[in-house]
């Protein structure tokens, strides 16, 4: 591009000015479904985070229930289970499986935790001492998980959301300081452009009519007539045609949007 | 950005933490061995001797190599220890949760999470 | 509580068992325990700091080497340390039957320790990597030998040849056993055996048959058979063990042998064994109050919801230290011995829970200790 104008390099023809009338008009739809998507997303990531604000600090207070409930097994046993705890585990009770919600066209993932039935790898521990404690520290370790996967949960949505909304703010500000813009003054070089032409034009054709008109000064009335039709008729065809351009209006929405983002 | 495959299997949790953490977690039922020969465990018990290369490459499994977890637990003192990997762990997938323990309670402000929480408001 | 306070006169120098020396040491450390007065102090403390403060009488050098605001468990270790410690020199200068009486009492925690190994040998893990989680009550000279075996066969041959658990092995569990069942019914098979060993033991030794020693060590292992056979069948529910297995595990004494006992071998819930104890006043007060407590059974007696209702654990705690307590009023029995190491533990156990309210700062929960003194 050269000038101090930043425009595309299109030839300044009519059906280009059409072409750049409908990319303005499809850049204005686009920026502003993506600025309202944006200010939707935005909306959703400040009460996430908000959320995950609030869910940490809570989760400090729940793992030192679960914590104080471990305390209470190794009393009642009379000693530490880790070991054999660790040793015994071998499939997990506890699992997760993901669902997914259409926020703004966004699919952000929720963990849901589930339990798996008849399997307690630990069901034996403390069977002589201490047992009911395990039980008992094992629903409230549980009870922490759950929280813990909640939290998780906003977790993932915050860094998701994090990211598409960075993507939609760099469309957003690019429709709005670049492509608006530089469509703006491609239109405005055409307009010029096709002004010039239409001066030049003009005032060929008025030489064109003034050299007829003495050339032929001398020629007779019927001639004249003929003559008189003839320039308004060659008037006519130069008169410029507003041109509807059939290839249609490049929509800028189509080609902006991607498909929506999927996790 | 991760593709629906990469999720629908993803059903274990995973825990790096000290004993008791540990424990505790497995007495929730999260705790998992996957089928032999490989026998992998989906937790790692972080005490004294355990040296940090070793955390850093049970993390590295946990949160890239395994496809069947979905959120990753650690004490928030040992991540701590490989706290600059953990600072630039930004995937969605497997979720990474820092978690207080026993005798480190939770403090937010260390948490990756939180600070990104915080510099995007600038608080 | 401190309306007891046994003063022995003098006891009669006894060369024979060498009791009344260690008798006098044995009563001095019951003299140092810690008493009510001590714990409404302890529970005050707002740190692991102020609590080792306030430690620093009974437990002195012991606590010196922690850090400032020690973990919990650290602080459990190191209160530890000064029971072994003491419980060593006593052993050391035991003679005669009252050692041997001592070496009974650790039987119990070597079979801990053994379980500790199996489950180690089983999983193929560096069972040396585990002698620092032995309890070191139940520790024996030979116990790194055992930590040679590679497989469980080895590990059950040296078991029987180099621990005095060869007998609880014999007869009740082969080591195809060990490999098959679950650790939890290998232990308490054990520990079924070690208890009636140790019954009889103490019932037919010629120094202690017809002594205080027997009575009062009777009715501490009689409590101790009852509450394992009830814990048994009340932590059975819901799991595989079986009606017939569970059976094997109970021992053959008690209070509740043979009638409860039956009655528990035959009890499908919480209902079943509280119907089993009826017939002994203190348990049927037990369950009566655990009932009340919490719901109908263990299984609604779920965590995070009222803590203050005492668990039917705790209940069977409390009886332990009353007998424990009562055990010092006697004269010339090793069960003064046996009685300090129980109150000595329950003391641990307090100290750590009190510690663990103060660093989950829970403090409502905190009362939740035992203390007879």
């Amino acid at each position: 591009m050269s000038g101090a104008a930043d425009r595309e390099a299109v030839f300044p023809t009519r059906q280009s000015l059409g072409l750049m009338k409908a990319k303005l008009k499809g850049a204005e739809t686009g920026h502003s479904l993506l600025k309202r998507k944006s200010e939707a997303l935005t909306k959703r990531f400040r009460e996430i985070t908000r959320r995950i604000d609030e869910a940490k600090r809570k989760m400090g207070r729940v793992m030192q229930i679960a914590s104080l409930s471990l305390a209470e097994v190794t009393y009642a046993v009379g000693g530490n289970i880790g070991f054999q705890i660790q040793e015994s585990a071998r499939a997990a009770r506890f699992r997760i499986r993901t669902k997914q919600e259409n926020v703004s066209g966004v699919l952000l993932p929720t963990f849901e935790s589930y339990l798996t039935e008849g399997n307690n790898d630990f069901a034996m521990t403390g069977l002589g001492k201490g047992g009911q404690q395990v039980q008992r520290c094992r629903d409230t370790y549980a009870r922490a998980v759950e929280a813990l996967v909640e939290l998780a949960s906003l977790q993932t949505a915050f860094v998701i959301l994090d990211e598409v909304i960075k993507v939609v703010n760099r469309r957003v500000n690019a429709i709005e300081h670049v492509i608006i813009p530089r469509t703006e003054n491609t239109i405005k070089y055409i307009n010029s452009e096709l002004d010039e032409l239409d001066r030049e034009e003009f005032y060929r054709l008025k030489k064109v009519a003034g050299k007829k008109l003495r050339d032929n000064a001398a020629l007779d009335a019927e001639m004249k007539l003929k003559r008189e039709e003839k320039a308004a008729r060659e008037l006519a065809e130069g008169q410029p045609e507003v041109q509807e351009d059939a290839s249609g209006p490049s929509d800028l929405l189509a080609a902006e949007e991607d498909e929506d983002v999927i996790f | 950005m991760a593709s629906q495959a990469d999720y629908k299997d993803r059903q274990f949790l995973a825990v790096i933490g000290d004993e008791d953490s540990v424990t505790g977690l497995l007495l929730a039922g999260i705790g998992h061995v996957t089928a032999p020969p490989d026998s992998q465990k989906n937790f790692l018990v972080v005490d004294a001797k355990t040296d940090n290369a070793t955390i850093e490459a049970v993390f590295e499994q946990f949160t890239t190599e395994r496809k069947d977890i979905g959120i990753v637990l650690i004490n928030q003192h040992i991540a701590d220890r490989i706290r600059h990997r953990v600072d630039t762990y930004t995937a969605a997938f497997p979720a990474l949760l820092e978690i207080p323990s026993k005798d480190h309670p939770y403090d937010p402000e260390k948490d990756s999470v939180l600070r990104r929480v915080r510099r995007l408001f600038g608080e | 509580m401190g309306m007891m306070s046994p003063r022995i006169p003098r006891f009669p120098v006894d060369a024979k068992y060498g009791v009344s020396y260690l008798e006098g040491i044995v009563r001095g450390y019951r003299n140092g325990l810690l008493t009510g007065a001590n714990y409404t102090n302890l529970t005050q403390c707002e740190t692991i700091d102020d609590l080792k403060l306030q430690l620093g009488p009974a437990y002195g050098d012991f606590l010196a080497s922690l850090p400032p605001n020690p973990s919990t468990s650290s602080l459990a270790a190191k209160t530890t340390d000064k029971l072994v410690a003491e419980f060593r020199y006593v052993r050391a200068n035991a003679v005669g039957s009252l050692a041997k009486f001592m070496d009974y009492l650790t039987y119990g925690y070597m079979i801990d320790n053994v379980a500790l190994l199996i489950t180690g040998t089983l999983h193929e893990r560096d069972t040396r990597e585990l002698l620092d989680r032995c309890h070191p009550l139940g520790w024996f000279e030979t116990m790194p030998v055992l930590c040679v075996a590679t497989n469980i066969e080895e590990l059950y041959n040296s078991v029987l040849i180099e621990t005095p658990l060869a007998p609880y092995f014999q007869g009740s569990l082969s080591h195809q056993d060990l490999d098959e069942l679950n650790i939890e019914i290998v232990r308490n098979t054990l520990y079924k055996n070690y208890l009636e060993d140790f019954y009889q033991f103490v019932n037919s030794h010629p120094d202690m048959v017809g002594t205080p020693t027997a009575e009062v060590m009777s009715e501490i292992l009689e409590f101790e058979a009852d509450r394992r056979a009830i814990n048994i069948t009340l932590n059975s529910f819901g799991t595989e063990l079986s009606k017939a297995d569970r059976n094997k595990l109970y021992p053959t004494f008690g209070l509740l042998y043979p009638e409860g006992t039956l009655m528990l071998s035959r009890a499908d819930d919480f209902e079943g064994v509280r119907l089993a104890v009826d017939g002994i006043a203190d348990y049927k007060n037990f369950f009566e109050a655990a009932g009340l407590g919490g719901g109908s059974g263990p299984g609604n007696m779920a965590g995070g919801t009222g803590s203050d209702g005492k668990t039917l654990e705790d209940m069977f705690y409390q009886k332990e230290m009353e007998i424990s307590k009562g055990a010092f009023t006697r004269q010339f029995t090793f069960a003064i011995v046996y009685a300090w190491v129980k109150l000595r533990e329950q003391e641990i156990r307090n100290i750590t829970w009190i510690a663990e309210c103060i660093a989950q700062n829970q403090k409502e929960r905190i009362g939740n200790y035992i203390s007879v003194f």
